[in-house]
């Protein structure tokens, strides 16, 4: 079994006293981390978005992502929460902050920001541990991908992030990081807007080679599949139209910065070289 | 109205309405999605943080929440008042004037630039939303100012034209900032009561009850206002005076309840019609009655936005368009015939 030293050392962490024994956390990343490192049995807490892993979902709620209920989170009596940085959660953390609460706010943009936070998150927690070994195994998970898809010759990717009208992921944002690990290029040039929406000359003249779609909502997504494919047919000119490289994805993995992080990755050069999963699927196990 | 309103009069109707907000206030601090004993909250703090669960979220979540939302419901309500005085307008409300796009502009300002840390007396976006509201207002004066002053038409005009202008700006900035950020400013633009500090709602609350304390003293000059300009001159009462000052204050009455809230909307023109329809125009009791109407309405507006889909939050200006519209078109047709406002 693959996650059993991790498994160990939660068993460790959990001996130590003094760690935090009650956590909240208001960011569905943020919870996937936190169940990574092994803490979901002292998780008391979640916002209304946390859904991985499933056993999240059991959890009390303490209110949306968007707007998290200072309420709530007290009256759960946690000795650690673990929030965002953005205005919303910046202000409920405040709040928090004044009733007396441990609170640990994180941004998590980027992937070394994820590595940081579940950093922090460990040292907060008292499994340092356990957080340095999700850390090393995302980051080998990581190198992993990047060794099979760096001979390919990087392909041309347009992340749409809505469609109608066309919204895409610019430059920078953690989703090129993405691309670029799959093996992938953005097909947009640099934008002032991290999530710009761009015209039908644009699209016309990127040439995009593979165009992906982060799914709305999990369910569907055949559905969704069809529309694109609908929606994109008009582009009769770009590569990706004409090879039927377009591609409806579950947004979860890739949309999240969690530690699933190597599973969107995966799942996104897999989609982009087909030919080099094929074969190493093949030679493994 | 016929009756005449003696101080006697004036004074048993402004204790009706504090008792009425007071009752309300302690009433909805009890409301809230977690349940809270307030015996549990007498016994005190505890030894620490975390000893005394109702006691945190009682003195830290609630107490700050309603006086926050009674704050911004009283300030909204009286300026628009002597907004509408002033104007001798009954569509003229807060906002009319440029003061929300330009509060919204300084918080998107705020937020390109990245000013984030808090400080003593809340974040720098409400320092800048303040300080933009508060800007707006004296450009729109000045343009009102140099187009011929002494037409109040003018004035309006140029407050609309300045929303306009303001508002096509915010929407180029909104296509180029970043996306969470943008999310926050939206549920902001929609008006949002969260929790502060207990030195900002002092600071805020003194700012806004000396404002409303000397809109009051205005209130007879304001009564004779309403004639027309030249009615009050005769009278003896300056009208371009009595018109900047109002206007000044109740621009920074309005500015410091939308650095605190945001945009929360309708409060300021609804809740005096309303109280206009009920207690009758004259001002002296129009702008008292209004400040608590207006302070206990978005306090229950407030309560129904944060516990109506518990666990989770409606932006409050929500809240109070989808009540306030509703209640008002009824007093509207209810009591419409009997009212003096034309």
């Amino acid at each position: 079994m693959k996650n059993l030293p991790l498994i160990l050392l939660i068993a460790v962490c959990g001996a130590v006293t003094g760690a935090p024994q009650r956590i909240v956390s208001l960011s569905p990343n943020l919870t996937e981390i936190v169940f990574s490192l092994g803490l979901g049995d002292r998780v008391v807490g979640v916002s209304n978005n946390c859904d991985w892993p499933a056993v999240a979902k059991t959890k009390p709620k303490m209110g949306t992502f968007w707007q998290p209920n200072a309420e709530a989170v007290i009256a759960a009596r946690p000795d650690l929460v673990v929030c965002e940085t953005f205005a919303q959660q910046k202000e409920t953390a405040e709040t928090l902050k004044r009733a007396g609460l441990n609170v640990l706010s994180l941004r998590v943009e980027s992937i070394d920001q994820l590595f940081t936070a579940i950093a922090r998150i460990g040292a907060a927690a008292d499994c340092n541990a356990a957080a340095e070994k999700l850390v090393a195994n995302v980051e080998e998970e990581l190198g992993h991908i990047e060794t099979i898809v760096s001979p390919a010759e990087k392909v041309k990717v347009l992340w749409v992030i809505q469609a109608e009208p066309v919204r895409v992921a610019g430059v920078n944002t953690f989703i090129n990081e993405i691309i670029e690990l799959a093996g992938g290029h953005n097909a947009i040039a640099p934008t002032v807007d991290q999530y710009p929406s761009i015209g039908t000359e644009e699209i016309i003249g990127c040439g995009t080679e593979v165009i992906i779609q982060s799914a709305m909502g999990t369910e569907a997504i055949a559905d969704q599949q069809q529309t694109a494919q609908a929606f994109w047919s008009r582009f009769t000119n770009l590569p990706a139209v004409k090879n039927k490289n377009i591609y409806v994805i579950d947004s979860d993995t890739v949309l999240r910065l969690g530690p699933r992080l190597p599973e969107g990755v995966k799942s996104v050069a897999q989609l982009l070289h087909p030919e080099l999963f094929a074969q190493t699927h093949k030679a493994g196990p | 109205m016929t009756d005449l309103l003696t101080p006697k009069n004036l004074i048993l109707k402004v204790i009706l309405c504090l008792v009425l907000l007071a009752s309300v206030m302690f009433a909805c601090s009890l409301i809230g999605t977690q349940k809270v004993s307030l015996k549990a909250v007498f016994e005190g703090p505890g030894a620490g943080p975390g000893q005394n669960v109702d006691y945190d979220i009682y003195v830290n979540v609630r107490i700050p929440r309603v006086i926050l939302a009674a704050m911004v419901g009283a300030a909204l309500a009286a300026s628009g008042v002597v907004l509408q005085a002033i104007l001798r307008n009954p569509l003229a409300e807060p906002y009319i004037l440029g003061i929300s796009s330009g509060a919204a502009l300084g918080v998107m300002t705020a937020v390109l630039l990245g000013v984030n840390r808090q400080l003593w007396a809340g974040s720098p976006v409400a320092g800048f939303a303040f300080l933009f509201a508060l800007g707006t207002c004296w450009l729109v004066w000045l343009v009102g100012h140099l187009a011929g002053g002494a037409s109040v038409t003018n004035l309006l005009l140029a407050g609309v034209v300045v929303n306009a202008f303001f508002y096509a700006v915010i929407m180029l900035l909104t296509s180029i900032i970043r996306s969470h950020e943008l999310k926050s400013t939206i549920m902001w633009l929609m008006g949002n009561i969260t929790e502060k500090s207990y030195p900002t709602l002092v600071l805020s609350a003194a700012l806004i009850v000396v404002g409303i304390a000397i809109l009051f003293t205005l209130c007879q000059k304001l009564n004779v206002l309403t004639f027309g300009s030249q009615e009050a001159q005769a009278l003896g009462v300056n009208p371009r005076v009595v018109t900047l000052i109002a206007f000044a204050l109740a621009s920074f009455v309005t500015a410091v309840a939308v650095g605190l809230s945001g945009l929360v909307g309708f409060v300021g023109l609804v809740v005096p019609h309303s109280v206009r329809l009920v207690f009758g125009p004259d001002h002296r009791q129009l702008l008292p009655a209004s400040a608590f109407v207006g302070a206990a309405f978005v306090v229950i507006c407030d309560t129904i936005a944060r516990t109506i889909i518990a666990p989770s939050q409606i932006p409050v200006g929500v809240i109070t368009a989808c009540f306030g519209g509703p209640v008002f078109l009824l007093l509207l047709a209810r009591h419409s015939r009997k009212a003096g406002f034309r």
